[in-house]
């Protein structure tokens, strides 16, 4: 126990210092913006190096994602140059943070945390703030992040105060707030109005960084929290996450088909994956296979971010060579031993395993849907077989997915230890 | 079960000994057709088949009856298992010796053939095959056999695929009667011979396969046949022995399967004389005999067999009388000879069918039939054969002065006629009484038909082999070509295989079952008929006035429209039918789905406005339908 408070000291500290030392690059930055640059990489290092055993692949997936943004950043032109760098390290440390702590305050926190820096990043672009789309974004998150805190808290009193049986109302609410905030945040379909117009106006990087690193921390708070507050209530009430998840995989599959700017592609195979995202929520109905859920929900998140940082980059730059774009769509479409094949693998077993076999079978039917759309970005975006700078983001993206060709059990490990210590400390659930 | 390693080898040597002593001439003929050396082979395929007579003679003599048995895949207890006893012994040496007779004739008929390598690689396979079929008592390895004769057939009538010579055609060329021209080439004939072959090969496959799925076992002798057909009820029985039957009534060329049989003979002529007269087809018979011995439906009162051996009983004496009229009409010699040997076959079956009421014996009586008629029918093609190349012509033809030049093959001619058509005292005529009086036995169980159908065929029977004697040596038009040349070759082969039924009337004589039938007076009238029938035919071979129905006869009834004009018809219709559901496939794959998904698509898409109050109004009314549904649920009742 001893040990564990000292590790969590230590963790403690080493996320502060990444802070000032983050803080204090984006401050300099202004003096040369290469100072926050390097201050922000140091500042993600250091936040990785305050990583748990269990934690550890986690974290440097995290920091991967989080420094290629950095550098899609550092690639491209907008009017905060240095701050924008500070930003994404922020984002990067809250990721991290929502994994290892057990403070509902905290968890909460860093929900906020990862959403803001997106509001002033997708303002940003190479020539004039993109105010239009700026207001649209900001109007949904805020009407996101109410419902989501709201839903939250309503989940926590109902487990607190009074027992879930005796107000099942309580409960009922919350969850639904919860949900419904949750797919405002992302871009759950039927709330996903805001993402493909977003997704096809804005400036390609500061949305790379929404459709990836912004993706992550919203699911983990609300994993954390649904099992925390779990109760027998949950099973009937999961039905409506799966009907969501149904209703987003279709919308965005179906919708990218016809959709001809690249932007706007990505937008619906934005709302198509956080809808299979957002179908391993309902594995929370079977406790003992939730690690399942998580791992594969983590992986279609580094799957997806990967994807779409190398999309959005080729879209930026008109180009990129076309082994990356290829294996990027494989990826995408669930090619074994890319990461999309896995973690849709992961998703499907969760759900077979929760007596969702139906969500399962559906899943599987949109990632054939899914085919030609992706085939015919990578065919329109892969250019030649690829040098320069955009060809070292594709293949650094490339290498992302494709690390499990040794199959991640690995991954599947780490997970099954951070879930023992998923939930919020002072509430019963799993703990 | 015997498990003699001794026989099986024996065994095994008579299957694999033809085939392989047929690969040297097959393999040079590939990379040296036509050279001289290659020439000399065919004799290491005839020493082939010689051997495969010494081991079938072996059998016969020193082998105890019983089952021989090698593991095979004895986790699914099938087998290796082959069967020594009254019917395989004989039958063993004769298709064994009939294919080496028939192989000596062949090296001199053959022996300026431009596909040597294909011919006795088939010739030989189909040998092994044969008497695969003969010894086999595992219903798998039977079908194995089964294949190999299909296949072989296939390759013989075809031999001469190139289609260049008229000599090889069956029908008049030219000849046409509504939309067809009744004319077959050799190619077509071989096509035809393995479509119908396989027609019925497939329902006996699924049979063999219900059979094995319902008693675990395939060996014939093992099979509890009268448990299965308590089991599966009469009309599964009826079925299933059906879907069986279609295997050999399609061999066996019975109706309306009987059209490949007459341009089959498109075949070189031993092809005719071993494949399609002695052997091949008499599988057909045989194996409907193997099955009725250790069925033994005399020994039972199932319904179901009342039914089957009915149908196989009238389907045998029609097909008889059909090929009988026919072979009466026409003037092809060797279609003429395939319509007989189609009626022969149809004899066999009726009166191995017969033996449901009469018992063993009738299936006994069918069987010596098949001897006496394979060894005489061989003779007759072989004779055909030297016929055919002697005066370049496929139609009957000959007179006095022709046959002072054929002297053997008129004298073979008149023994074979003599010896089969049931002249007494010749072989046949003892056999035939034996199934006079089966038919006879069954008149007294109140099914009249039968004998007088028999009756009228043996008459019909006489008169045309009467025909073929008469037109090709004594009657017929002077041959438009001679060109007797010395072929002793084939004389002293179709001579021993004449003998042959010599060697037959001595062991009738000392079977006291036909001894006793040939005495009886019903017999000897029928005798006396056929006799009439046989003089009256050999001194008026043809008849003017009687020119159309002969026409009708060559025609074959006009049966070769069911095969070339109403199942190709039915076969367009399905691939009709098909060629619809493929484009109605397509339609929806490539038309249909898309659409629909294309439009779905820009169903989705029309939310998309770009205005951000509508935005909200949307995402707004959603939530509060959500959380109305919600409330609404909660309020019937949330568990």
């Amino acid at each position: 126990m001893a040990l564990m408070a000292l590790e969590l000291g230590l963790t403690n500290s080493l996320l502060l210092i990444s802070i000032i030392i983050l803080t204090l690059g984006a401050a300099f930055s202004i003096k040369d913006r290469r100072i926050g640059f390097i201050a922000s990489i140091i500042a993600i290092v250091v936040s990785v190096a305050s990583l748990t055993a269990e934690t550890y692949f986690y974290g440097v997936f995290v920091a991967a994602i989080g420094l290629l943004n950095i550098f899609c950043l550092y690639i491209s032109q907008n009017q905060i140059k240095g701050i924008d760098y500070a930003l994404v390290a922020l984002m990067v440390l809250a990721t991290v943070w929502v994994i290892l702590s057990n403070n509902f305050a905290v968890i909460l926190a860093t929900f906020v945390l990862v959403s803001v820096p997106t509001y002033v990043l997708v303002l940003t672009g190479e020539k004039d703030l993109k105010l239009e789309v700026g207001i649209k974004y900001i109007t949904f998150m805020v009407f996101a992040t109410v419902l989501f805190l709201i839903g939250s808290l309503l989940l926590v009193f109902s487990s607190q105060v009074f027992s879930a049986q005796a107000s099942p109302i309580l409960y009922i609410i919350g969850y639904v707030f919860l949900i419904l905030g949750l797919s405002l945040e992302v871009g759950v379909a039927p709330l996903h109005e805001w993402v493909p117009d977003v997704f096809a106006a804005a400036d390609a990087i500061p949305i790379s960084i929404v459709a990836s690193l912004a993706k992550i921390v919203p699911f983990i708070v609300a994993f954390k929290i649904l099992i925390a507050t779990s109760t027998p209530l949950t099973e009937s009430i999961t039905l409506f996450t799966a009907f969501l998840a149904v209703v987003s995989m279709f919308v965005g599959n179906i919708g990218a088909l016809t959709s001809r700017e690249h932007g706007r592609v990505l937008g619906y195979s934005t709302v198509a994956n956080m809808g299979y995202v957002l179908a391993t929520l309902v594995a929370i109905v079977r406790l003992e296979f939730v690690y399942l859920a998580i791992a594969g929900a983590l992986l279609q998140l580094f799957a997806n971010s990967a994807g779409k940082i190398g999309f959005f980059t080729a879209i930026k730059k008109e180009g990129m060579g076309s082994p990356f774009t290829y294996a990027l769509a494989l990826s995408f479409i669930g090619m074994p031993p890319l990461m999309g094949f896995w973690s849709k693998l992961f998703i499907t077993l969760s759900l077979v395993n929760s007596g969702y076999l139906w969500l399962a079978v559906l899943l599987v039917l949109n990632s054939a849907i899914s085919v030609p759309y992706y085939l015919r970005l990578a065919r329109e975006l892969g250019k030649g077989r690829g040098t320069g700078i955009v060809n070292l983001i594709g293949l650094l993206v490339t290498l992302l997915v494709i690390v499990t060709l040794y199959p991640p059990d690995w991954f599947l490990q780490g997970v099954k230890g951070v879930v023992v210590m998923f939930g919020i400390s002072g509430i019963s659930g799993i703990s | 079960m015997n498990w003699s390693m001794n026989e099986i080898l024996q065994l095994s040597l008579m299957f694999l000994v033809p085939v392989i002593s047929s690969l040297p001439i097959a393999i040079a003929w590939i990379y040296r057709p036509g050279e001289e050396w290659a020439r000399k082979l065919p004799y290491l395929s005839v020493f082939g088949l010689f051997i495969s007579l010494l081991i079938s003679l072996n059998i016969l003599f020193n082998v105890e009856d019983g089952f021989y048995s090698y593991p095979w895949i004895p986790s699914l207890n099938i087998n290796f298992v082959f069967v020594v006893d009254y019917l395989s012994r004989y039958m063993g040496v004769l298709t064994a010796l009939i294919a080496f007779l028939i192989g000596v004739y062949g090296l001199e008929y053959m022996k300026d053939d431009y596909r040597l390598g294909w011919y006795w690689f088939f010739f030989n396979t189909f040998t092994a095959s044969m008497l695969l079929v003969v010894y086999s008592d595992n219903l798998l390895t039977l079908l194995i056999g089964w294949e190999g004769l299909g296949l072989a057939s296939w390759g013989l009538i075809g031999h001469w695929f190139r289609d260049d010579d008229e000599i090889t055609f069956v029908g008049e060329k030219g000849r046409k009667v509504g939309p067809l021209e009744l004319s077959w080439s050799p190619s077509f004939g071989g096509w035809r011979a393995i479509s119908t072959i396989r027609f019925g090969d497939m329902p006996m496959f699924f049979a063999i396969a219900t059979i094995f799925a319902l008693v675990g076992t395939l060996d014939i002798h093992s099979i509890p046949w009268h448990e299965l057909f308590e089991r599966i009820g009469f009309f599964g029985s009826v079925f299933l022995l059906f879907l069986f039957l279609m295997g050999p009534f399609t061999k066996s060329a019975q109706l309306p399967f009987s059209e490949w049989l007459m341009t089959a003979m498109t075949g070189p002529t031993t092809v005719s004389a071993l494949l399609h007269s002695a052997t091949m087809v008499a599988a057909g018979t045989y194996l409907f005999m193997r099955l009725s011995w250790y069925i033994q439906p005399w020994n039972a009162e199932t319904p179901a067999l009342a039914v089957v051996y009915s149908v196989v009983l009238f389907l045998g004496l029609i097909s008889a009388f059909y090929g009988a009229i026919v072979a009466l009409g026409l003037r092809e010699r060797k279609v003429l000879l395939a319509a007989s040997t189609m009626s022969s076959l149809g004899l066999m079956f009726a009166s191995s069918a017969a033996s449901f009421w009469i018992g063993q014996i009738a299936i006994i009586v069918a069987f010596w039939y098949l001897m006496v008629h394979a060894f005489a029918k061989a003779s007759l093609f072989l004779v055909a054969g030297h016929l055919i190349h002697a005066t370049h012509d496929r139609f009957c033809s000959g007179d006095r002065v022709f046959s002072r030049k054929m002297k053997a093959a008129f004298a073979v001619t008149i023994v074979a006629t003599l010896f089969l058509s049931g002249i007494p005292p010749f072989t046949a005529y003892w056999v035939k009484s034996a199934m006079d009086g089966v038919m006879e036995h069954l008149a007294e169980e109140g099914v009249i038909l039968p004998f007088y159908l028999l009756v009228l065929v043996s008459v019909i029977y006489s008169a045309f082999l009467a025909k073929f004697l008469s037109l090709n040596f004594m009657r017929g038009e002077k041959p438009k070509h001679e060109h007797v040349e010395n072929a002793n070759l084939m004389k002293l082969a179709y001579s021993i295989m004449v003998s042959m039924l010599f060697i037959l009337l001595y062991a009738v004589s000392h079977e006291h079952h036909f001894v006793e039938e040939g005495h009886l007076v019903t017999s000897f009238a029928v005798g006396v008929l056929v006799t009439v029938s046989y003089l009256i035919a050999l001194y008026k071979p043809s008849v003017k006035a009687f020119s159309r129905v002969g026409v009708f006869l060559t025609d074959r009834m006009y049966l070769p429209f069911l095969n070339d004009f109403i199942i190709p018809k039915i076969g367009w219709f399905i691939a009709a039918v098909v060629d619809y559901a493929n484009r109605g496939i397509d339609y929806f794959f490539h038309q249909a789905i898309p659409s629909f998904f294309d439009w779905i698509s820009r169903l989705i898409r029309a939310v998309q406005k770009g205005y951000l109050p509508s935005y909200l109004r949307i995402v707004a009314a959603w939530i509060m339908i959500f959380i109305v549904a919600i409330a609404i649920a909660g309020w019937y009742g949330w568990p």
